[in-house]
């Protein structure tokens, strides 16, 4: 096993490899940029190497500055985590080549996965159900038309190269399609550098469900089952589950998508921890969609239904170790949800609300596990994805784990920037959430269905008791609050947070 | 004790005396209730209102959450002239700013135009990412105070709805 790892990424994704790799006893360096330098990664590390300025392209997405850092700090491998430099084949290769183990699958694996067209081939080959289009890149407008006429509309124009949303399209109609195709193609160009884009079938009402992959580099490789990911804003997840619930209906689904999502993973070459993404659809069918080549943001999912350490694994695995799990032996108890917190303004478009965080309070309890990557006091970087933390809450069923997560979102509280907390307390209530009747399009139906009602006047008067008491300064009138003689709270009323 | 409290845009009158509040707004029956105020931790606070329990957590300036739910509220002294003009101009009034730096790209309202709550009034780019950002409440354009193409700061506001 590792003795030193250098852990190439920020934020909660950072914290969560630090702990792991504690639990493993091996030395974490942390990297920071500018914006990072008194984040919650690099204060629990035991090295911290500085990268550069704030900008990701400056620091977090530099692989000379990531290598040299690691060699540097004695580092013999490198976790990636997610996002920047984590799917980068150039990134794996760079590592290899400086003789530093990159913690997840090979450079060419990576290469191999990357594009979605290369990936469908694959999935083609492997014998996993794919969502009819081209395989190509579409060359022009007319044979865009052809293939699209083929597959009968509604369609979907997608980046070859894409991601996140960037470089799709939905098109109904023919006379739609050539400008479409001109935005999508622009569109991908500016993202990736590359202006590919191909056309798909239109899986209507879809459920978007993965499944985690584990393999060692000495041939063995198993599924962990599922996650339901079908809760999305802009293409991005925000609340993910295990099981999902659509396994009620169709329980054989777990294991027919985990079979086709090895074989997949398997001719690629792939070793390590891998997602492979799935559509859905209402009558059982699954689809392959492309393969994550790395950690995911929601794999505490799958931890917390199968008891199994993904992040150990993934050090496991990287060091040269056997994968001793067999298939049979993994077993999925109970139910466990994800609530990504992010700092944004669901009612502002999901606008980004970078900032300092004024007061903070995490949940705990029973159930309930989360990875955080903030404290009180901590600005919110703007130059960053505004994840703050991932809440999730384990329970036997599906319902008790909804509850859970209700009564852990009711004592979170964060103040300073804005947060989709609330959102969340509403959808965890929300009666179609609870029947498990979810989709892609789950949080655009739920925005239109949603009421929210006023807060009650007494809730209103306990706010204003606060701020009013707060601003009175030490006059005898009403109460002090007990055993603070060193308040904040009146620190915040001089500062004029009370006006 | 009394005190003037605008939250949302409206104007409340609190009165706290001996242990016992009164909270009254327009239009709904008063609140009246003793209370009792702990801070537990710096800045979050339990509070009893009668017989209910209430998390309050101090936020940035103007801002304060009840069981984590985000308001907009600011407290005032009657006999505070100055406040009290502010609280005037501000009186049925609520700018909508711009939470972070960016560039705005279209205006899509008018002085005059009246706005439906969440309307879109200005789409302002940031993070990449296009962003509309909505009418707070019903109510008639009162100011734009920004354009097309323009660079804006957090904070800023760009438009006033009254």
């Amino acid at each position: 096993m590792f003795g030193k790892v250098l852990v190439a990424n920020r934020g909660e994704i950072a914290v969560r490899l630090v702990r792991g790799l504690r639990e493993q006893g091996i030395a974490s360096v942390a990297v920071y940029s500018d914006a990072d330098r008194s984040s919650l990664a690099v204060a629990l590390a035991d090295e911290a190497a500085y990268l550069g300025p704030s900008p990701s392209s400056e620091s977090y997405l530099r692989i000379d500055k990531l290598l040299d850092a690691a060699q540097r700090h004695g580092a013999e491998a490198i976790h990636p985590g997610y996002g920047f430099l984590s799917e980068n084949a150039e990134f794996a290769d760079a590592c290899r080549d400086a003789g530093i183990i990159f913690i997840g699958p090979s450079g060419d694996a990576i290469r191999q996965l990357g594009s979605k067209t290369g990936a469908r081939k694959i999935a083609i080959g492997a014998g996993a159900p794919v969502v009819p289009g081209t395989e190509a890149a579409l060359r022009d407008g007319a044979e865009a038309k052809i293939a699209a006429g083929k597959l009968g509309y509604p369609v979907l124009l997608k980046a070859s190269a894409g991601g996140g949303g960037k470089g799709m399209r939905r098109v109904d109609r023919e006379e739609d399609l050539e400008g479409a195709l001109r935005d999508a193609s622009s569109e991908a160009l500016r993202a990736f550098r590359n202006g590919d884009v191909y056309v798909e079938k239109l899986v209507l009402q879809p459920r978007h469900i993965e499944i985690q992959v584990l393999g060692d580099q000495h041939g063995h490789m198993i599924h962990l089952g599922e996650r339901e990911c079908s809760i999305q804003r802009r293409h991005q997840k925000v609340i993910e589950e295990c099981p999902a619930p659509i396994l009620g209906q169709f329980p054989e689904l777990r294991m027919r998508m985990g079979d086709a999502a090895v074989r997949v993973a398997k001719a690629a070459g792939y070793t390590n921890a891998g997602t492979v993404e799935f559509l859905v659809d209402a009558d059982g069918n699954f689809y392959f969609l492309e393969m994550n080549t790395r950690l995911q943001v929601e794999h505490p999912v799958t931890e917390l239904v199968t008891g199994i350490d993904l992040v150990e694994w993934q050090l496991r695995i990287a060091a040269g170790e056997r994968l001793t799990i067999q298939q049979e032996d993994v077993r999925w108890l109970g139910s466990a949800i994800e609530c990504r917190v992010y700092a944004e303004d669901p009612e502002q478009g999901y606008m980004p609300s970078p900032g300092k965080i004024v007061h903070l309070r995490e949940p705990s309890g029973p159930g309930i596990r989360l990875d955080s990557g903030v404290y009180e006091g901590w600005t919110v970087p703007m130059e960053y994805d505004p994840l703050l933390a991932k809440l999730c809450a384990w329970a036997s069923t599906r319902e008790g784990a909804a509850r859970r997560l209700g009564r852990a979102l009711a004592e979170y509280s964060l103040t300073g920037v804005r947060t989709n907390l609330g959102l969340f307390r509403e959808i965890l209530v929300d009666s179609e959430f609870l029947a498990g009747r979810l989709s892609t399009s789950f949080l655009d139906e739920f925005f239109g269905r949603r009421q929210t009602g006023p807060l009650s006047a007494e809730a209103e008067a306990a706010a204003a008791l606060v701020l009013t008491l707060g601003q009175k300064r030490g006059s005898d009138e009403a109460q002090r609050p007990v055993g603070n003689v060193a308040s904040r709270w009146l620190a915040d009323g001089r500062d004029g947070v009370t006006r | 004790m009394k005190r003037e409290v605008l939250v949302n845009g409206e104007t409340v009158r609190i009165q706290i005396e001996g242990g016992r509040l009164r909270y009254d707004r327009d239009g709904i029956t008063p609140v009246t209730a003793e209370y009792s105020v702990q801070e537990l931790e710096p800045g979050w606070f339990a509070v009893r209102i009668g017989t209910h329990m209430y998390r309050v957590m101090l936020g940035a300036k103007g801002e304060v959450a009840v069981n984590g739910r985000t308001l907009r509220m600011e407290v005032f002294d009657p006999r505070d002239l100055r406040a009290a003009g502010r609280r005037a101009a501000n009186q049925g009034r609520q700018e909508v700013l711009s939470p972070m730096p960016g560039k705005v790209i279209r205006v899509l309202a008018a002085v005059g135009d009246m706005v439906e709550l969440g309307q879109g009034l200005v789409v302002v780019e940031a993070m990449k990412m296009q962003n509309e950002m909505k009418s707070p409440k019903a109510g008639r354009v009162a100011e734009v105070r920004t354009k097309a193409d323009a660079t804006v700061s957090a904070g800023d506001v760009l438009v006033v709805i009254e």
